[in-house]
């Protein structure tokens, strides 16, 4: 029967930037950089490329709306832990299927989905040589937890 | 070094049911371990991709797709950043991990990419300007 659903790492520590002051409508979205052929190679990007995130990176942090912008080296790089029945077991990439990896992410925080799509729309086209996707998604707040923990006090027995 | 722990999608992250609170409590401890250790840098979770939306670039033009989007398995539903010496501590701090979800889950391990990587394709202007926005995010974060 179901089980449980999933819970966010974040349970404990949430990464929102500390403020003086709650802003009281504002939504964390990661937007996700899809993996390619380009970011699998491992080749490093030209200054042109660079110069470009950087630009566009500076203009989301002067409208105070980047959090983080992480890059990733490519699945070779790197491992899969599968958890099989509770046993953990260890694959080394490289992991075949560049479609389903990512290669990097932005943390960002704006008002809504709207905004949080007009800012992934203008990131530099110069990335985007193969044509890959951006995916936008919210992440879980203490707010979705606060609801959850009234959802269990009203289940609890006595 | 700094990892990308990332919690791979499946039908239970993506179904939006609400977690068992042994879970959010094994989660938790686990968590707070890492933090102890001076490992963790950053941890969330994502709704599922139903909330979600994608952009797809095609030369100039955008397209804006809503989520969900079908593959679980080409999603993701959250992360840890780490700090570790190595990719075989990385590997030792996600066995510790309590399994996130019910029956079967997959965790992926990623090296960030750091400047250092980058050689001489960071042109000591491309170093100045990174320079001036890690200085702006880390002032924003601290206000």
């Amino acid at each position: 029967m179901g089980g449980a659903g999933w819970i966010g790492p974040a349970a404990v520590t949430g990464s929102r930037p500390n403020r003086s002051t709650p802003v009281e409508v504002s939504v964390r979205f990661m937007v996700i950089r899809r993996a390619d052929a380009v970011t699998e190679a491992g080749a490093a990007p030209t200054p042109a490329i660079m110069a470009a995130m950087d630009k566009y990176m500076a203009e989301m942090q002067q409208a105070g709306v980047l959090i983080e912008g992480i890059g990733l080296k490519p699945s070779s790089k790197g491992a899969l832990v599968q958890f099989d029945a509770g046993k953990p077991r260890v694959i080394d990439g490289p992991f075949a299927e560049a479609k389903e990896l990512i290669a990097g992410f932005s943390l960002i925080d704006v008002p809504s989905l709207e905004e949080a799509i007009a800012w992934a729309r203008r990131w530099p086209a110069i990335d985007m040589e193969a044509n890959v996707a951006l995916e936008i998604r919210p992440l879980f707040e203490e707010s979705d937890f606060a609801e959850w923990q009234e959802t269990w006090q009203h289940a609890a027995p006595g | 070094m700094r990892f990308m722990v990332i919690v791979r999608a499946n039908e239970f992250t993506e179904s939006g049911e609400m977690p068992r609170p042994e879970l959010i409590e094994a989660m938790g401890k686990y968590n707070e371990e890492a933090v102890k250790a001076g490992v963790l840098l950053a941890a969330e979770g994502l709704h599922p991709s139903a909330r979600g939306a994608r952009v797809h670039f095609h030369g100039s033009q955008r397209t804006v797709v809503d989520g969900p989007f079908t593959e679980a398995k080409e999603l993701i539903a959250g992360f840890w950043l780490i700090q570790v010496k190595s990719r075989e501590e990385a590997i030792e701090w996600v066995k510790r991990c309590p399994n996130p979800t019910p029956d079967e889950s997959v965790i992926e391990i990623r090296q960030v990419a750091e400047f250092a990587d980058l050689g001489e394709n960071l042109t000591p202007e491309l170093r100045e300007q990174e320079a001036r926005i890690d200085a702006l995010v880390a002032a924003r974060a601290a206000r």
